[in-house]
């Protein structure tokens, strides 16, 4: 999966978050951050990762959500790392 | 206080009846639970707490707003919380308290109706709407309980659609309305790096 489309996807599930203004998501790019470019409450993050999860059928473990900084960069990077994890876990399991 | 728990095998199923000094770990000053009277760990908890002169002191005799937000977040998010991760990571509260701290993230809307005097029990009423990634937010109620009532008998048969109509007697006092109330368990190797 190319970046360009985990930020495309990314961008559909901002859509759908009542505190993030649409306005802000004509610019996006790996730089932009949630919380200082957004304004997205930190608390937010929490609900924008649950919906990533089902977006991109991912699990983040806690240690992901720990570890998860508030760029999209930081976020397409965790989305990139879970997806070959699962798919690794995948593959062992065959 | 020493914990009574040497091995997780021995954590029970609910906190009903369960000393809330083995689960919040702090205090005891500043601990805000007495008794834990219903709970389902996936979907609630009842726990009553009564204002000492000591909570009351310098405020007129009544029990801050401030103070019963803490009293829900402790019966709720953290009491809730720290079960839960015990049982998920097989630990004991003990263990748990070295590897997280139980830390406030977030306090949505709270409407207050009336207010609590020293020695006055209440119950915090509180059901949890999100639970992941160490992250638990809830919603709920504080109620002054009637004077005497027997709380453990009276919660005995309470169960999960009660909780959510908040369906009990009318002699209970709504106190105040709470939502959003948000805590997290942080690393606490991550959050020592927030000082």
């Amino acid at each position: 999966m190319e970046r360009q489309e985990i930020i495309d996807g990314l961008i559909e599930v901002l859509r759908t978050v009542r505190t993030v203004d649409p306005a802000k998501l004509e610019h996006v790019t790996e730089d932009t951050d949630f919380l200082t470019d957004m304004n997205t409450p930190s608390t937010e993050l929490i609900n924008i990762a649950a919906k990533v999860e089902q977006k991109f059928d991912i699990e983040f473990e806690d240690e992901d959500i720990d570890e998860m900084g508030s760029k999209v960069r930081d976020v397409v990077d965790l989305i990139i790392k879970v997806k070959a994890r699962g798919e690794a876990e995948k593959g062992e399991s065959a | 206080m020493r914990s009574k728990f040497t091995s997780p095998d021995e954590l029970p199923d609910t906190l009903v009846g369960e000393p809330p000094e083995q689960w919040l770990l702090h205090g005891p000053t500043k601990r805000y639970v007495d008794n834990y009277h219903w709970h389902h760990p996936k979907v609630g908890i009842v726990a009553s707490y009564t204002p000492t002169a000591q909570n009351v002191e310098d405020h007129f005799d009544i029990f801050r707003g401030v103070d019963q937000i803490e009293s829900f977040a402790q019966a709720s998010v953290v009491s809730c919380g720290a079960f839960s991760e015990c049982k998920k990571l097989n630990v004991i509260p003990e263990r748990l308290a070295e590897l997280f701290v139980p830390t406030f993230i977030s306090i949505g809307n709270v409407n207050f109706h009336s207010y609590l005097e020293k020695g006055q029990t209440f119950v915090n009423i509180g059901f949890i709407k999100f639970y992941k990634w160490r992250q638990i937010v809830c919603d709920g109620r504080i109620y002054r309980a009637p004077k005497g009532l027997d709380l453990d008998a009276y919660f005995k048969d309470f169960d999960e659609q009660r909780l959510m109509k908040y369906d009990i007697g009318k002699e209970f006092v709504l106190i105040a309305e709470l939502f959003d109330i948000t805590g997290r368990g942080i690393k606490k190797e991550m959050f020592e790096k927030l000082l």
